[in-house]
């Protein structure tokens, strides 16, 4: 997950207003970004397409507020889950009341930590998935984040449950992680 | 016993030294509350967390989604508006009409020296009077109003805006020197300035791989009027002379040169 160079260095370009380096970006980082909207079981496949775009017209128009080039990747992310969950809410009658999300500044995606500690986070993450009592949730965990080849609405249909319980189940897990990362932060490893 | 909540997360920020002591004892193990807030309400780790998660599958090859137009720049000659990179330029444009084109622009239809500011326009005999202004966008998001006959890079996106004496309906064409007008898309017409806008959001013009004189012709129809494909087509072979046929026409010519956004 480190930034890798091609991207660090694609932004870069990119920022000087290098064209062809918005097409490598886009090129580079779409797998990841479709990767994480298809978590979003309740999105139709066109909803979801809808949502990438959406997601880099508005990451490369905020690109020269963006700092540091290695918080490309996080910035994006960011903005796309956000774009998906504004997406979902427009469906409710929330959305009526609710003022849209706004993407975030670059400047408030915390600094990048150095690459070994990265390759430690993934290792504590696998940990806690292997630690997860056996079960669906489990089961949802491992197929979307560590074979990393079905969509949430695939998994659905695999383990016969609704499409958005396997989108909740996603969800809860990624609460626990985001809850161990914050610690991380409060204890001063990411600072 | 305190869990995470809005005004917690802002201490946080804030470094509140009693909140940071807390919690770093709190969420050192597993909390259902703090999981849940954490779940479902975005802040700063939302991106480094779903980076982490994302990386724990194998990497996909990046040319395996075989995406081939990136949205911020559409789109081939035959589908230049096609719904997706029209509706994508639509939706960023969108955000640039209401703050900039607004400004830029609504002031030259009300002021008076309305003819020598860029409008190109043409009354149609007895129907609706039309007016176009163009606005070409570059790469780094800048907008520059063009006169008719401006010099354009290839890498501009041009996004126009009218003005209607009333409501009716529009046919934007294109047109590359001597060749036959192109359909570009069919719009609603709305009394009043407005930028022009398709079910698919703010129509906005992509002008690559073009290349040398490219003229834009919007031919617009009252209400009552009929109006085909045939009814326009008649109308902008007709531009210029008085007759009786429906449609009134306006036109804006640029010319295309290859490469780099052009400096204003
Ligand atoms: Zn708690």
């Amino acid at each position: 997950m480190a930034e890798t160079d091609d991207v660090t260095d694609a932004v870069r370009r990119a920022t000087q207003g290098e064209s062809s380096a918005f097409s490598e970006l886009y090129r580079l980082t779409r797998p990841l970004v479709a990767r994480l909207v298809a978590g979003f079981g309740t999105l139709s496949p066109d909803e979801a397409e809808d949502v990438l775009q959406e997601s880099y017209v508005r990451a490369f128009r905020g690109l020269p507020q963006l700092k540091s080039p290695g918080a490309f990747t996080p910035w994006l992310l960011t903005i796309a889950r956000n774009r998906a969950r504004t997406r979902l809410e427009r469906r409710s009658l929330l959305q009526r009341m609710e003022e849209e999300r706004v993407d975030p500044t670059p400047e408030t995606v915390p600094a990048l930590p150095p690459t070994l500690q990265v390759e430690r986070d993934i290792e504590v993450v696998r940990q806690l998935i292997a630690e997860l009592p056996e079960g669906e949730e489990k089961k949802t965990v491992q197929l979307f984040y560590i074979e990393g080849q079905l969509s949430a609405r695939e998994i659905a249909e695999q383990l016969g449950v609704g499409k958005s319980t396997v989108t909740m189940r996603l969800e809860r897990f990624r609460g626990r992680i985001k809850r161990e990362l914050l610690q991380r932060v409060l204890a001063g490893r990411w600072d | 016993m305190r869990h995470l909540d809005a005004s917690a997360m802002s201490e946080l920020a804030a470094r509140d030294p009693q909140a940071v002591a807390w919690f770093r004892e709190h969420l050192a193990s597993p909390c259902e509350a703090c999981e849940t807030f954490l779940a479902t309400h975005t802040d700063p780790l939302d991106g480094r967390t779903d980076a982490l998660l994302l990386a724990l599958a194998p990497a996909r090859k990046a040319e395996e989604e075989g995406a081939t137009v990136v949205p911020l720049r559409t789109a081939t000659r035959s589908r230049r508006f096609a719904p997706p990179p029209a509706r994508y330029w639509g939706w960023m444009a969108g955000a640039l009409a209401a703050s900039v084109l607004m400004v830029v622009l609504v002031p030259l239809v009300k002021g008076p020296a309305r003819r020598d500011t860029g409008w190109t326009g043409e009354k149609g005999p007895g129907r609706i009077t039309l007016e176009l202004a163009v606005v070409a966008r570059g790469t780094d998001g800048g907008l520059r109003r063009l006169d008719s006959g401006a010099d354009v890079a290839s890498d501009e996106v041009l996004l126009l805006r009218y003005h209607a004496t009333e409501s009716g309906t529009a046919l934007l064409y294109q047109q590359r020197g001597h060749q036959p007008p192109e359909l570009l898309g069919r719009f609603p017409l709305d009394a009043g300035t407005h930028d022009l806008e398709g079910l698919d959001g703010l129509a906005g013009v992509s002008l690559e791989s073009d290349e040398g004189h490219l003229s834009l012709a919007l031919v617009a129809f009252a209400p009552g009027e009929p109006a085909s494909e045939q009814d326009a087509l008649a109308a902008l072979e007709a531009d210029g002379s008085p007759d009786a046929r429906p449609g009134t026409v306006v036109r804006f010519d640029v010319r295309v040169q290859s490469g780099q956004t052009l400096a204003p």
